[in-house]
């Protein structure tokens, strides 16, 4: 039996055991029948481990090049290194929708296992959710719209080797799985929620049991992102990390949605206010999730990452109507017992501003919703075919960003219910001093356009508030337990790590938004065609080009431009390549990269003398403080982790007192 | 009781404020970043202005594809054409490789005065099946199976 076959008949047995699942989670929910809802736990980690299975199959077969299978045939040659052939199970639609199952099907068990126990009745339903969700998948990958095991009636010598962008980085291993689970993950808080709807609770418990989903889905969309941007940075090959491409925009618009639910939940729970809202917060993630699925693989849409059109489109848009449909009848039925605990409190009270925060990060999502979705109107109704540009992106979110950067430094700064005039100045003196030497250090480093200089401001702004926070923690630990400095700032993170945490990832969001102010305001460009020996000089740096020439490797042939690096204290080399993939019609540009902390020296061969290598033409840009970008992403993933982590029993002291009294006095 | 609806309300006006204004920048922007994507064919027949940012979709005529030394930092040049009518592309800072002769392309820039496409992109795509259109029609900007 080979590991096609094996695979096939997986997914059709974890079929099979999801249907089951479904039916026995309902009827478990419905007769609180503890035996079937045992049976459909066990169909759950059956139906995990048979997709498990499914997917390394297919990463065997990739492995070991089975071309007798389409998709391997497909997405897969015999030079493709052992690394590239093992992470082409995402390379294309049908391998991405199988990892898509296996995470959801994982997530399913976990609800299965560890979710019923503690909120039987509620963990029950949110389960047949899950399994429903989960044989909506497994039907799509045992028909032909999206089978990956599809045979080929003669196996060819070869395969057509992935596509050349996506065997030219390894960051491909990393981006696309991150997204997955982002996106897969935000399923549990979508289906505790249905439940909590279906059973007509109105309380708070599917929020309480899904909050670290929430926070570890949101948290892997967010790192996801940022590796995206990291990898179309060093692949494509011009220098930028972000192009409101339709698919970049799919993949952020959940984000921001997801962030705003992340901070009205605090409203929930700490004021039973928003109820109905951060339903329709966590339905409209998850939409956007599917939504963004079937931009990306129906085609519908022009982008530089629409894959083939299949007849997967019209079923995933099915599938979002159905979501939508089936969610907001719900809300609607049970808008009755939605109701909140109480008005909301002054404009400057902390919950106001969460409350300026979703409207200004709803705007946000609406915004690149409208600018990605135009086209296809238009198209629909004058049948013109046209694109929107990155200047409408970059004129209506960027003074959204400034203003949210605003209410990022505000919000925690205020107690709920209100602030008093002496609260204000307490909490505001030394940021606003902090947001005058931020721009004026904008100004001194050159840094002059408007909404950088903002960006400066607003940034030392937070990062003052976030000292502040952490100083004041410090000190009240050291008064009230006795501690040492570094033993008061670790015990900030374990006893609070959901507050601490999230400071954490302020202070990452402010690294990510002075890297975007800082490389899109001062990037220096400089274009040459250089002989052997000569060199060119930009922003103190000095590149001499070396040589040129071939280099031939099993799966690819490459022109390689030796660059030597010097000025700025740098002294290295470069090699920006052209390869040629066989596959390709195309050849691909490998920029070579000098990344350092100050700036990134960013090199290309943009043309060569075919004949002799006499000449190459190298483009180069100086992309200041662009590695603070990937740096603030890896700070956001620290903080949600601290954020996320669960919290140690407390002990008799009644800190909760203490720190309220910290934050609110 | 009378402050916090007072209170409320402002809140209520501010926010629904903060929609309006977004809503606005994003209604005027809009349009004036709305790229059409069109063929030499239907460039000429809408007589597209100078200056105007357009997508330019169609194949790179057999023979016409300059590149390079003689153009450095006028990256390459080369006619597009849909079958029916042709139109000369200078192509920015551009890699040729991106480029082939008989094979389609995507360009966006703008048209200067004396009718040559001042290209400021070559739209890349990852799909190898990207298809330019066809001789005469007009460019599919999906990609096929």
């Amino acid at each position: 039996m080979s590991a096609g076959d094996l695979g096939a008949a997986a997914l059709r047995a974890a079929l099979f055991l999801s249907l089951w699942g479904t039916g026995a989670a309902i009827y478990a929910a419905w007769r609180r029948d503890a035996r079937v809802l045992a049976s459909a736990r066990v169909a759950a980690g059956f139906a995990f481990g048979l997709v498990v299975i499914a997917a390394l199959s297919m990463m065997f077969a990739l492995a070991t090049h089975d071309f007798s299978i389409l998709y391997v045939a497909e997405n897969n040659a015999r030079e493709t290194p052992l690394f590239y052939s093992i992470i082409g199970l995402w390379a294309a639609l049908e391998g991405s929708i199988l990892l898509w199952t296996a995470i959801l099907a994982g997530a399913t068990a976990f609800i299965a296992f560890r979710g019923t126990l503690a909120i039987p009745r509620l963990a029950t339903t949110a389960l047949a959710v899950m399994f429903a969700m989960l044989t909506f998948f497994l039907l799509l990958i045992t028909t032909p719209a999206a089978d990956p095991f599809a045979r080929l009636a003669v196996a060819p010598e070869n395969g057509n080797g992935p596509n050349a962008l996506l065997q030219n980085h390894p960051l491909m291993a990393l981006h696309p799985p991150l997204l997955y689970l982002g996106y897969v993950l935000t399923s549990v808080p979508f289906a505790y929620a249905i439940a909590s709807l279906i059973l007509g609770e109105g309380g708070d418990r599917w929020l309480v049991a899904t909050r670290r989903f929430a926070l570890i889905s949101w948290a892997l969309l967010g790192v996801g992102i940022v590796a995206g941007a990291w990898w179309s940075y060093a692949v494509l090959g011009w220098g930028g990390y972000w192009a409101w491409d339709p698919v970049e925009n799919a993949a952020i618009m959940p984000w921001l949605t997801s962030t705003a639910y992340l901070h009205s939940v605090m409203v929930e729970e700490k004021r039973s206010l928003l109820r109905s809202w951060n339903l329709a917060l966590v339905v409209a993630t998850f939409a956007l999730t599917i939504l963004g699925t079937f931009l990306t693989r129906s085609g519908v849409v022009n982008s530089v990452h629409s894959f083939s059109l299949s007849a997967i489109g019209p079923i995933l848009l099915g599938y979002l109507v159905a979501i939508l449909v089936l969610s907001i009848g719900l809300l609607l039925w049970r808008s009755a017992r939605l109701r909140d605990a109480g008005p909301i409190g002054t404009p400057l009270s902390r919950e106001a501003i969460f409350l300026f925060q979703n409207v200004l990060f709803m705007a946000a999502t609406l915004t690149v919703l409208l600018g990605t979705l135009y086209p296809l109107v238009a198209e629909a109704i004058s049948g013109a075919q046209l694109s929107i540009g990155g200047p409408y992106f970059d004129r209506v979110e960027i003074p959204v960003a400034l203003a949210l950067l605003f209410l990022m430094g505000i919000g925690p700064q205020l107690p709920w219910h209100g602030a008093s005039r002496a609260t204000l100045e307490r909490q505001f003196t030394a940021p606003i001093v902090a947001a005058a030497f931020g721009a004026l250090a904008a100004l001194i480093t050159g840094t002059t356009a408007l909404p950088a200089v903002l960006t400066y401001a607003l940034g030392a702004f937070v990062l003052a508030t976030v000292v502040q926070e952490f100083a004041r923690g410090v000190r009240a630990r050291r008064t009230l337990h006795g501690e040492g400095g570094v033993a008061a700032f670790a015990n900030l993170f374990r006893r609070s790590g959901r507050r601490y945490g999230g400071y954490v990832v302020h202070i990452g969001i402010v690294l990510v938004a002075l890297a975007v102010a800082t490389s899109q305001a001062r990037t220096v460009d400089a274009e040459r065609t250089l002989a052997p020996g000569d060199s060119l000089d930009v922003a103190g740096y000095t590149i001499r080009l070396e040589a040129i020439r071939p280099v031939s490797e099993p799966q690819r042939d490459s022109i390689v431009a030796d660059l030597a690096i010097s000025g700025n204290g740098a002294s290295e080399h470069l090699r920006p390549a052209l390869v040629q993939y066989p596959n390709s019609a195309a050849a691909v540009g490998s920029p070579g990269i000098g990344a350092g902390l100050r700036d990134d020296l960013y090199t290309i061969l943009a043309a060569y003398d075919q004949r002799t290598f006499s000449w190459a033409t190298i483009r180069t840009r100086v992309i200041p403080g662009v590695s603070w970008l990937w740096l603030g992403g890896a700070v956001v993933g620290i903080g949600a982790i601290i954020a996320a982590l669960p919290a140690p029993r407390r002990r008799v002291v009644r800190m909760p007192v203490a720190e309220v009294a910290v934050s609110a006095k | 009781m009378l402050e916090r609806i007072g209170a409320r309300r402002v809140l209520l006006i501010a926010a629904l404020a903060v929609a309006v204004l977004v809503g606005t920048v994003a209604a005027t922007n809009l349009a004036s970043s709305t790229v059409y994507y069109l063929t030499p064919t239907e460039a000429k027949d809408r007589g597209v202005n100078p200056g105007q940012a357009v997508r330019l979709g169609g194949q790179v005529k057999q023979g016409s594809l300059e590149c390079c030394f003689m153009y450095a930092g006028d990256g390459v040049r080369f006619v597009m054409t849909d079958g029916v009518n042709d139109v000369l592309v200078i192509a920015n800072g551009t890699i040729p490789g991106l480029l082939r002769e008989g094979a389609g392309a995507v360009v966006e820039g703008t048209f200067i005065a004396d009718g040559t496409f001042r290209a400021t992109q070559v739209i890349a795509k990852h799909d190898e099946v990207y298809t330019a259109p066809k001789a005469g029609a007009t460019p599919a900007h999906r990609t096929a199976p």
